[in-house]
């Protein structure tokens, strides 16, 4: 096996464009580790992103927040900017997998790998969040993150294509956003059902309108037609258990070790109304 | 056909500089174990779900199983070695012996080692933040009570850690 | 004089160090070591990363051993082709079955011309036959790991795919696929009978009737398997390994075909045993390839391969019915336990032993029936796991005392209240209980510290559960147990143990050094201990059945107290005074009327060593035996003493997700006599969370014989986040068998644990799970059932749980369960 240790986000481009297929990109090593050691994986080539400084920041700009794909989750979880501006997206930072792995998995990572529980997803898709991805000798290229993954451990990034950076919108100050995750126990585990939300009200109605789910589906979703429900209504009780019941319809949640499909559609609207009556408390 | 490449690593573990061959595909347990001789940096999983190699990489906790060697290198590592030694053994390792926190002992390195990286950030935990911060660390024999009254009494001091 | 001679015989003092506030120092007692919380003697190595395990050591020239493992539950071997893999370059040794001296071993045991008896088959490698998936098939020794896990897969095995049983009841049936040709899938059968179990019933007011079930579980140490062996000087075969058992040294020579005297095994400090390194695991592996490549060989299981192929605990299925009085008195109780014994028998006949004979629980019957069957099936094999046998049915029995009570309308404490056996009555089988049975108080102390009851808020409902268990420590009477240990005191008054203990983190090594400090009056820290080498130190029996400390305690105990012998009676003639009036403190000898009459221990020692005295002493321990003149019908004695405990639970139940949050956990027990009670309260509180994880969370998943739970990630073991407040209450009445009136405490503490949270839950939210883990899912359909118990309703999601549980089974039980919604809880 060869090793390559690029020193800028670029030079990491153009050897994965040289090397093409025979190469593989490692950034923390969560996954490609016990892919190697499982013998999932047997590359030719590693290449080491985890060196490249250019590509890990959280930056504050007037309209968009920008998270560079090697910001390790721990920098995610204790980044002032996030917690001011998309505090969903630092609880889900806080749940990840363990305290230790949270100082080497990264947001570009986490999203490559695109398990269909992907931590960092849910949140990304109530914020619209943009995947900007770039290839040696192509254009740059952004997705918006609902078009991002395709079904499990299955993106639309290319060969030679990495993860530069994430962006998002500010959210407006009427937004209000949560987040949770359940699993079969309290540390450590990989999510039955993850969930986040994000409303603007303004009055007592609720103007925008977004629900993320991780784990009930192939890849991490939108409930559209539970958003659309919400949104120009005033959230009352009834509103609340009429989303529940469509988010079930919304969802495909398979049956596994874990949890049966029947559970998690469940799970899916008991975490739903949490949330919300959590957001709409004063409802 | 995998080629039998092997790399120079430069690194500094517990102060003292390192330099050694080494192959992409190792990992920092690999190497700190079988090629420095760091059997205190234990394997208990491989894959990230007990803790028990935990290291210091540059001050933060890591699982040393899924990080490379070579991502290591020009950096500092610290196993639980590093934090304490027989002459100076540190406060966390007194207070272990103390709270009766050690019974088979095997995670007893890596539950160091968190709980240092633990204090190094935040010097006054609360018994909440103790458990959290070490919810990566499995350990099947002590029922991690005493684990966290060990942690929690070092925190409650006022000596330098 | 030495002043714990009026403590150490059976007792009913029961003074209570609660160790929930400061311990109360010297209170009971004039020992200076003994009872006290000192810092165990391995502590510090483990705690500076010094101490080596057994992966921790290599030598020059090491190869590295994989096993090549079957992927198929039941199959015949056709061929073996190992010729590519022996031809790959830094392959030293591919060995299967025909190369292994004596691959098969059959023990025997209770077999008379009238008795059937049970065997247990142990093969090295397999031969003709696969059995479980996992199964041995052969071994590989290279200079790298990596070139013997490429050697593995470049062994071609041909399978022919037989046809396979995983479930323990269909394997009972006639015509069932034998798993180990020739022989019956029923192991053995045991059974109690007291009284008649038909008048039993037709005495009761009330009976109730239930079918229980308990998973496989992993032991999840850890450290997994592992070890390094040698070819030593005289070319004695050196084992390096983490065990339980280095007594194993007798099968390895055995197996290959050595004399006993050849073979060493040296036990390092163990990362966790739990009873999954109680048999055989790596010992033959390593020692045929170091035998047969003359070089130092390192195996070590990587996680996924412990959880493939090591024991299990076993599962059980347990149908109980049990009658009673208004009043709350039992009158009958009818049992019936299976268990799966897996491929392979190991000491399932053992621990279905223990089962059938602690079936009863520690309650009076006088009508009794149980039948206990452990089966053979294709399914990874079950063994030995912390509590034996006795979890299984306490989840059982103490499920159904809460079901009694809730049937009277009585409270769960005062049923059991009435019913508790108290010394001098006898179990079921016989056997006079002895020494004082703590039960009442355990319970009445473990309820009350749960304080005031915190009311329910919301959808979190609050419930409280108790329950029960009596556990035995030591092992059973008629395998005629021993122990030695070796006390002596340098010359310069250092103090060195040697005993062949095995220390799996329980403080086994540190409780002699306690012992043996307190008895020749030296500071803890001058006292030595070598162990677990079967060259080296005499042999003290293996570290299960929770027997250490009163085995080996009780030899060290023997042998200090003849060196200590040794020295007063010289010091006696030195100083002039009659040693009865002589004490040892502190490295001096003094005159108890006289304090200020004083000599040097050293002095005391030279003189000895002077005249050719024995500075030293071995003592041999017997554990109180019988012989058996049969093994089917449990009778009479069957274990020296029992351990008492109780816990108590407090848990919150989200009714909209069906999790249980065990919130608070008292745990309280008669210890006996607590040597260390720091220890003790480790191992109450390590127990109890062990216990909390078979109740919540695990679940080693079989389906069709694969394991659908490889890693940690899906086997899941409690974290730090996970656990609830866990207060111990030690008792101390002094009654045990071990040193100074001490019981053991390892495995009694998983005992009750798991049924005090299914009668919490039970309290919280009026739904009874008699299958464990209590999963979230579990919780919530029984939740959801119990809401709109109509089919076809919304929320009434079907209640079957996990996935793949055999329907056959199902139809078989139909007959005998009481209630048919039970089956389908399952």
């Amino acid at each position: 096996m060869e090793y390559f240790r690029p020193k800028n986000f670029n030079e990491s481009l153009r050897y994965l464009g040289k090397l093409k297929s025979k190469a593989t990109l490692i950034a923390g090593g969560p996954i490609v580790i016990p892919d190697i050691r499982a013998k999932i994986l047997t590359p030719n080539a590693l290449v080491d992103i985890s060196y490249v400084k250019d590509i890990s920041y959280v930056k504050e700009e007037k309209k968009t927040i920008r998270v560079g794909g090697l910001t390790t989750i721990s920098e995610l979880a204790s980044s002032n900017i996030i917690e001011k501006c998309a505090p969903v997206l630092s609880e889900a930072a806080r749940e990840f997998g363990n305290p230790l792995v949270r100082n080497r998995a990264t947001m570009g990572g986490n999203l490559a790998d695109a398990s269909p529980a992907a931590d960092t997803a849910t949140p990304l898709l109530v914020l619209g969040g943009m995947v900007v991805v770039e290839k040696h000798g192509a254009k740059s290229r952004q997705i918006p993150i609902e078009q991002f993954f395709v079904g499990p451990n299955r993106t639309v990034l290319k060969p030679g294509e990495v993860i530069r950076e994430i962006i998002f919108p500010k959210p407006g100050r009427y937004a209000r956003m949560a987040y949770t995750k359940f699993g079969l126990r309290n540390a450590m585990a990989i999510s039955v059902v993850s969930l986040a939300v994000l409303v603007e009200i303004e009055d007592r109605a609720c103007n925008k309108a977004r629900i993320g789910f991780g784990a009930v589906a192939p890849r991490p979703i939108r409930a559209y037609r539970t958003e659309e429900m919400l949104t120009g209504n005033e959230v009352t009780r009834e509103l609340i258990a009429e989303c529940c019941e469509m988010v079930k319809k919304e969802i495909s949640p398979i049956s596994d070790i874990r949890a049966s499909a029947e559970y998690r559609e469940w799970m899916a609207s008991v975490l739903l109304k949490g949330l919300l009556q959590q957001i709409f408390k004063e409802k | 056909m995998k080629e039998k490449k092997t790399y120079s690593l430069e690194f500094m573990v517990n102060g003292e500089r390192e330099k050694v061959e080494i192959r992409p595909g190792e990992t920092l347990l690999y190497v700190l174990r079988e090629r420095l001789g760091h059997t205190e940096v234990k394997e208990g999983c491989g894959k990230v779900d007990c803790g028990a190699c935990a290291v210091l990489l540059d001050g933060r906790v890591v699982n040393a199983c899924l990080t490379l060697a070579l991502q290591a290198n020009k950096k500092k590592v610290v196993t639980v070695r590093g934090i304490g030694t027989p002459e100076r053994p540190h406060p966390l390792q007194e207070s272990f012996i103390k709270h009766g926190a050690i019974q088979c002992g095997f995670c007893t390195p890596g539950m160091i080692v968190t709980a240092k990286a633990l204090l190094d950030e935040n010097r006054r935990p609360t018994r909440e933040e103790v458990r959290r911060a070490i919810s990566g660390n499995l350990c099947r024999c002590t029922g991690y009570k005493k684990t966290v009254d060990a942690i929690l009494s070092v925190a409650e001091k006022k000596e330098s850690v | 004089m030495y002043r714990s001679q009026e403590l150490c015989v059976t007792g009913q003092r029961l003074s209570d160090t609660n160790t929930y506030s400061p311990r109360s120092e010297g209170k009971v007692t004039d020992f200076r070591i003994i009872g006290k919380p000192v810092p165990r003697h391995d502590a510090r190595d483990k705690v500076l990363g010094l101490a080596r395990y057994a992966e921790d050591f290599s030598l020059p020239g090491m190869l590295f051993a994989k096993v090549m493992r079957s992927q198929y539950a039941s199959a015949k071997i056709e061929s073996i082709d190992t010729s590519i893999a022996e031809k790959l370059p830094g392959v030293k040794a591919v060995l299967t079955a025909r190369d292994v001296p004596k691959n098969e071993t059959v023990a025997q045991f209770g077999r008379s011309s009238t008795e059937r008896g049970f065997e247990s088959i142990y093969r090295v490698l397999a031969d003709r036959k696969v059995h479980y998936i996992g199964e041995p098939v052969a071994l590989v020794a290279a200079d790298t790991e990596e070139t013997a896990e490429r050697a593995v897969n470049l062994i071609k095995v041909k399978y022919e795919s037989l046809p396979a049983v995983f479930d323990p009841l269909l394997a009972m049936e006639a015509g069932a696929p034998q798993v180990e040709d020739g022989r019956s899938n029923i192991i053995t059968h045991f059974e109690v009978v007291k009284g008649n179990i038909d008048e039993g019933f037709s005495e009761a007011d009330v009976i109730v009737e239930n079918t229980y079930q308990v998973p496989f579980v992993d032991h999840a140490y850890m450290e997994t398997e592992c070890g390094v062996a040698w070819v030593d000087d005289d070319g004695v075969i050196t084992l390096r390994v983490s065990t339980q058992v280095i007594d194993h040294f007798r099968s390895v020579a055995d197996i290959l075909g050595l004399p006993h005297n050849q073979v060493r095994i040296i036990a390092p400090y163990v990362g966790g045993g739990f009873g999954g390194k109680e048999d055989i695991t790596v010992e033959s592996f390593i020692a045929l390839l170091a035998y047969k490549t003359r070089k130092p060989v390192k195996l070590v299981y990587s996680r996924e391969e412990s959880i493939l192929c090591h024991s299990k605990r076993h599962p059980y299925i347990l149908e109980y019915k049990v009658g009673a009085k208004r009043d709350g008195r039992l009158t009958a109780l009818k049992v019936r336990l299976v268990s799966d014994a897996g491929a392979y028998a190991y000491l399932s006949p053992w621990v279905l032993l223990y089962s059938t004979g602690a079936a009863t629980g520690p309650y009076r019957i006088p009508h009794v029936r149980v039948d206990g069957y452990t089966v053979l099936t294709n399914n990874i094999y079950t063994s030995a796991n912390r509590g034996f046998g006795a979890p299984q049915v306490c989840f059982a029995y103490e499920s159904q005392m809460d079901e009694l009570a809730a049937s009277l309308n009585m409270d769960p404490c005062e049923i059991r209240m009435i019913n508790y056996l108290s010394q001098g009555e006898s179990l079921a089988f016989g056997q006079i209980l002895k020494t004082h049975v703590a039960l009442p108080e355990t319970t009445k102390r473990a309820y009350e510290a749960l304080g005031k009851k915190v009311p329910s808020q919301g959808g979190m409902r609050r419930g409280r559960g108790i329950a029960s268990g009596m556990t035995s420590y030591g092992r059973m009477l008629f395998l005629h147990d021993t122990s030695r240990s070796h006390v002596s005191i340098e010359m310069d008054g250092s103090v060195t143990i040697r005993a062949g203990i095995q220390d799996i983190g329980g403080g086994q090594a540190s409780s002699l050094c306690q012992i043996a400090a307190e008895i020749l009056g030296v500071p803890l820290k001058d006292v030595k201990i070598y162990i677990g080498d079967t060259a080296l130190t005499p042999l003290s029996g293996m570290t299960t059945a929770t027997r250490q400390l009163c085995m080996s305690g009780n030899a060290t105990l023997m042998a200090a107290k003849e060196v200590r012998k040794t020295l007063l009676k010289k010091a006696g003639e030195l100083m002039r005074e009659d040693p009865e009036t002589l004490d040892l403190v502190d490295r001096e000898v003094i005159a108890n009327e006289d304090p200020e009459k004083r000599l040097d221990i050293v002095d005391v020692v030279r003189a000895c060593a002077a005249e050719g005295l024995p500075l030293y002493h071995l003592a041999l321990y017997k554990a109180p035996s019988r012989d058996l003149t049969q093994i089917e019908r449990i009778e009479g004695d069957i274990f020296a003493d029992f351990t008492y405990g109780s816990h108590a639970v407090e848990v919150a139940v989200d009714l909209e997700t069906g999790k249980v949050t065990v919130l608070k956990v008292i745990a309280c027990y008669d210890v006996g006599k607590a040597i260390n009670p720091q220890s003790v309260e480790g191992q109450m509180e390590g127990g109890a969370i062990y216990g909390l994880g078979y109740a919540l969370t695990e679940e080693v998943i079989i389906q069709e014989g694969v394991i659908k739970t490889p890693s940690l990630s899906e086997y899941l073991v409690p974290t730090s986040l996970d656990i609830p407040k866990v207060q111990t209450i030690l008792l101390e009445s002094g009654d045990g068998t071990g040193p100074f009136g001490a019981k053991g405490v390892g495995e009694p503490s998983v005992n009750s644990i798991a049924p005090a949270i299914s009668n919490a839950v039970y309290d919280a939210v009026g739904i009874r799970i008699r299958g464990l883990p209590l999963t979230l899912e579990k919780v919530m359909r029984a939740i959801g059932e119990k809401e709109s118990p109509h089919p076809g309703s919304k929320t009434n999601i079907a209640t079957s749980d996990s996935v793949g549980r055999n329907q056959a089974r199902q139809n078989l039980l139909k007959g005998q369960a009481k209630d048919s919604s039970d089956l389908e809880r399952r």
